[in-house]
């Protein structure tokens, strides 16, 4: 989807500190291009998909600039995550499926950039990410 | 009369002063609230679908650029996690 702070909109300085600085995507090619960036630069582990430039799924889901959902196995939404940043919780969401699936086991995955590492649980559940 | 449109105005300009001054304090400057109001808000919705809604199908494409897929493929009966967002 839209990138959120790009380097010709509201470029915030984290960016430049974390080497994520690209402009706003015009076409699809540049959308994926960020989108191959992100998922090589993380060693993204999870299935991902891009938002072509009509934006129709943002549409849908009206998840600009990062909301998170959790669909049920009837394909309606379960769960519906307020509009982030400020409301973009995934505690809640993990909480949620817990509360709804049981207690979901967690495997260590190492998502490592630029000689960082950092842990973070996978759950179980099949996920789809959206950029 | 001119003294009401005079109130009227000193009202409105004291109430965008402090929204504005609430937007820099929760965006972190001056010029981010500027910024949020000019890239960030025209864009931000918060959508019709609610919970219960059948999960709109919406079409994506795979990093390959060739590939497209439902959001809702390959998710046969089992509940998905859906995380919507950019790399910046």
């Amino acid at each position: 989807m839209r990138e959120a702070h790009p380097t010709d909109e509201w470029q915030m300085k984290s960016n430049v500190k974390d080497d994520v600085c690209y402009a706003q995507p015009k076409t699809l090619e540049q959308r994926l291009a960020i989108a191959n960036d992100f998922t090589k630069r993380f060693n993204y582990p999870l299935p991902f998909g891009v938002d072509d430039m009509s934006n129709a799924a943002n549409d849908a889901y009206a998840a600009w600039p990062e909301r998170l959902y959790v669909i049920d196995e009837s394909g309606r939404v379960a769960y519906r995550g307020g509009m982030g940043p400020f409301k973009y919780n995934p505690k809640e969401v993990r909480d949620w499926l817990a509360s709804r699936y049981g207690e979901v086991k967690h495997q260590e995955t190492k998502i490592e950039e630029k000689g960082l590492q950092k842990s973070a649980g996978k759950p179980e559940e099949k996920s789809q990410t959206s950029k | 009369m001119r003294k009401t449109l005079l109130w009227i105005a000193i009202s409105f300009s004291a109430l965008v002063f402090v929204a504005f001054i609430g937007l820099s304090l929760m965006a972190g400057s001056p010029k981010d609230a500027l910024y949020m109001v000019r890239y960030a808000l025209p864009h931000m919705h918060r959508g019709n679908l609610k919970v219960g809604d059948v999960a709109p199908d919406a079409r994506l494409v795979a990093l390959n650029g060739f590939d497209h897929f439902r959001i809702r493929e390959g998710s046969s009966g089992k509940p998905l996690v859906l995380v919507f967002g950019s790399f910046t």
